[in-house]
């Protein structure tokens, strides 16, 4: 059965997905248990695949009994396990504090709700997992239109912000579809381990190197660098309060993870800094993201916007870190990516509470919620402690292991760069506290009741995974490295 | 309500027509090893031909039979698909391997042809409830006991 | 002359599929109207599956179906039936596009009665 468990982990959440409308046919509320009973199943599943891949080595998993280069081929690695534990765990949390919410104001729509839910995970599952550049395609797709229909559940404006993603999502998924077009005619196969082999002699070819440079731009427009990000704040922040905290964590950074795949184990590092230096301007791109993102969210009032914008920020620095050119770089950009999933988690966590509980949707209107909710105080400081980069929670360590690669490498713009984006973001940060905290009083809400139990545990939930991974940062950065290290390092 | 079509001869035509529609469908899913086709397409035609129904003799149309399977059986196929898939893996061999599928009397080559043929069948279910179900949520005559069904 | 019909002219499928997916492109970034960027959209999918399906063929080659599994098979004489493959599962991806696309821009007009963006923009603030 271990052997069997990549297919059990994409399978698990398909099927819920798949009978979750029957289910609400008869009973409606049963749904959102349904949900979670298989989410934890999921997530005790990836911690054995990754119990296994530790002990055994990586499992490679031809679909159908089919073996590549003909076959389409799974493999379930330390990176990939990783990837599965940190979305499992996370998609659990989230459809844990989604269930209030959407029982108040989506109750009507729940079945469809979670079912698409489910084929989300389950696509982001098939992403993170594949071996084959096309099923890659495949599940891209199916990612952002469940990410689409997701968006536009809320109605209104919410409608509009879901047509204008859905028209740039297709330009990057057929840009995507372009590249491995290109690269197929170049060398006839799609296997990610084939290519590898075969395209080391093909880098003169304009094919080859349109092709790449299609995909980046592709996975580039999904993971919202800049300037491909133009579709990302007013999805985020149009979308329903309880299901963005599951958009804004894990859409952005499991194609991160894709493009992270592609340049490190299909081209390899002795390759993408010096013959086909993708690396390089990638790097550039990156630094600009970084601070491009935290001046645009400098100026926004609205406060899901705002954490948007620091969302595309810290894209863009996983980007430069991962492109640094050594293996603590890319350690850090690994590890910044998991912290920053639960970061945003956090962040837009915070955001639905305030929004649908207190009526906060804008900046000037915080002051309103001075010592109504301990819990909610509490994940935003350390959220936002951990967005800045201050000790002991998990973003700081990460921008230290960054800060350390571009030392390493004698990186004294990216240096510079991380130094910036630092403080802007506490810039954009100190706006929120400052109005939380220091504002002389004004009218408190006397009528608004306590928070339910799920959104504080979620909170509570964010709030002690931030500080983990502050703690136990040289664990996991030593495993990054040894583990999950593409190779070649 | 989807009125019916006045004209008596779009109705008698339609009465000649769509029953070869759907058997042309049931013949392209079969032979989707063979020749070009598959579930995609086969379910494309079925549902196409569920549509042109609606369209030529109104809903509610044979007590509503349409409607009731079209909102009741979505995902039906697609289990059927991940259903032969997961039940290889039950019977010891990797997902979606139906060499695996215990069938008596059958080698390995024909039970792999039995494995597809049932996923497409599977599919083809899908894809046509699918469509119906576009057409009655696109249509703006959804009102009644229908809304309340789809939630909307 | 000659240039033209070396260069431009040698693979007539490539010029046809850039002519497709630039015009889609075009029309599905500049365009105000939301159906006429769905026009644009189906364009731009269209040219990539021509792209794809048009890298299969080979001169002189057949339908990828045997007829008999006697004869030893010759690779050479098929068309790769691969592309093909291929463009089934992104012609299905673009259809159900596609259906969220049209859900979405009715939803839209039930709303507001307008698809001009401007006035989308408009009527939403």
């Amino acid at each position: 059965m271990r052997l069997n468990l990549p297919a059990l982990l994409f399978v698990i959440p398909f099927l819920t997905a798949v009978a979750l409308p029957l289910i609400g046919l008869f009973r409606k509320h049963w749904c959102w248990s349904v949900a979670l009973a298989s989410l934890s199943m999921m997530h005790v599943m990836s911690l054995m695949a990754f119990n296994h891949t530790l002990e055994m080595g990586p499992i490679r998993y031809p679909l159908g009994g089919w073996l590549p280069p003909i076959g389409i081929e799974w493999r379930l690695d330390g990176f990939s396990g990783l990837a599965m534990v940190l979305i499992s765990l996370v998609a659990l949390v989230a459809v844990v504090y989604a269930g209030p919410g959407v029982r108040t104001t989506l109750a009507h729509k729940a079945a469809h709700l979670y079912t698409l839910v489910m084929l989300l995970i389950s696509a982001l599952t098939g992403m993170v997992m594949t071996a084959d550049l096309f099923n890659l395609f495949v599940f891209l797709e199916v990612t952002a239109l469940t990410g689409y229909a997701l968006v536009a559940v809320a109605g209104g404006r919410a409608m509009l912000a879901a047509f204008r993603y859905l028209i740039l999502g297709t330009i990057g998924a057929s840009f995507y579809l372009l590249g491995v077009g290109y690269l197929y005619a170049a060398t006839g196969t799609l296997n990610m381990a084939d290519l590898a082999e075969k395209l080391p002699g093909l880098w003169g070819s304009t094919a080859v190197l349109t092709g790449l440079v299609f995909i980046i731009i592709g996975l580039g427009i999904k993971m919202a660098l800049v300037p491909l990000h133009g579709w990302l704040p007013d999805a985020y922040a149009h979308a329903p309060e309880a299901i963005s905290p599951l958009l804004a964590s894990l859409i952005t950074k499991v194609a991160l993870v894709a493009l992270a795949r592609i340049m490190f184990w299909i081209l390899g590092p002795d390759v993408i800094w010096d013959e086909v230096p993708v690396m390089v301007y990638l790097g550039w791109i990156g630094a600009i993201a970084t601070l491009a993102g935290a001046f645009l969210a400098l100026s926004e009032q609205n406060i899901r916007r705002t954490f948007a914008y620091g969302g595309i920020s810290h894209v863009g620095l996983v980007v430069m870190g991962i492109s640094l050119g050594n293996l603590t770089g890319f350690a850090g950009g690994i590890f910044y990516l998991m912290t920053d999933a639960v970061m945003q988690l956090g962040l837009f966590f915070v955001a639905g509470a305030m929004a649908s509980h207190y009526g906060v949707r804008e900046v000037a209107e915080v002051a309103h919620l001075r010592g109504r909710t301990p819990w909610m105080t509490a994940a935003l400081i350390v959220t936002a402690l951990s967005m800045v980069g201050i000790p002991p929670t998990g973003g700081f360590f990460g921008k230290w292991y960054i800060l350390m690669g571009a030392l390493e490498m004698k990186n004294y713009v990216a240096v510079g760069v991380i130094i910036l984006g630092t403080v802007l973001t506490l810039a954009y940060f100190v706006r929120i506290l400052e109005k939380m905290f220091v504002e002389g009083s004004t009218v408190t809400r006397q009528d608004a009741s306590d928070l339910p139990w799920e959104m504080r545990f979620g909170m509570g939930t964010v709030t002690a995974g931030l500080l983990l991974f502050g703690i136990f940062s040289d664990p996991v950065i030593s495993f990054i490295r040894t583990v999950a290290a593409p190779p070649g390092f | 309500m989807i009125q019916s079509h006045d004209s008596l001869v779009v109705q008698t035509l339609g009465r000649l027509v769509i029953p070869v529609i759907q058997l042309y469908s049931v013949y392209v899913l079969f032979h989707s090893q063979f020749g070009p086709g598959g579930g995609f397409v086969g379910g494309v035609l079925f549902g196409a031909s569920m549509v042109l129904t609606l369209l030529i003799f109104g809903a509610g149309h044979a007590n509503g039979l349409i409607e009731q399977m079209a909102f009741r059986a979505d995902g039906l196929g697609l289990l059927l698909f991940l259903g032969v898939g997961t039940l290889c893996i039950f019977f010891g061999e990797l997902f979606f391997d139906y060499a695996a599928l215990q069938l008596p009397g059958f080698d390995p080559a024909s039970r792999r042809s039995f494995g597809i043929v049932v996923t497409q069948i599977g599919v083809a279910m899908d894809i046509s409830v699918v469509t119906v179900l576009i057409f009655f949520c696109l249509s703006p005559e959804l009102e009644g006991s229908w809304k309340n069904e789809l939630g909307a | 002359m000659n240039w033209v019909l070396e260069t431009v002219l040698r693979r007539p499928n490539f010029l046809a599929f850039i002519l497709l997916f630039l015009f889609g492109l075009h029309i599905m970034v500049a365009d105000k109207h939301l159906i006429r960027k769905l026009i644009g959209m189906y364009l731009v999918q269209t040219g990539l599956m021509l792209f794809f399906i048009t890298q299969g063929v080979k001169t002189g080659s057949t339908v990828p179906i045997l007829l008999t599994s006697e004869l030893p098979v010759q690779p050479a004489a098929y068309a790769n039936p691969i592309p093909a493959a291929l463009m089934l599962t992104a012609i299905v991806v673009g259809v159900a596009t596609l259906g969220v696309a049209f859900a979405l821009v009715i939803s839209i007009y039930r709303q507001y009665q307008t698809l001009e963006e401007d006035e989308l923009v408009r009527k939403m603030q």
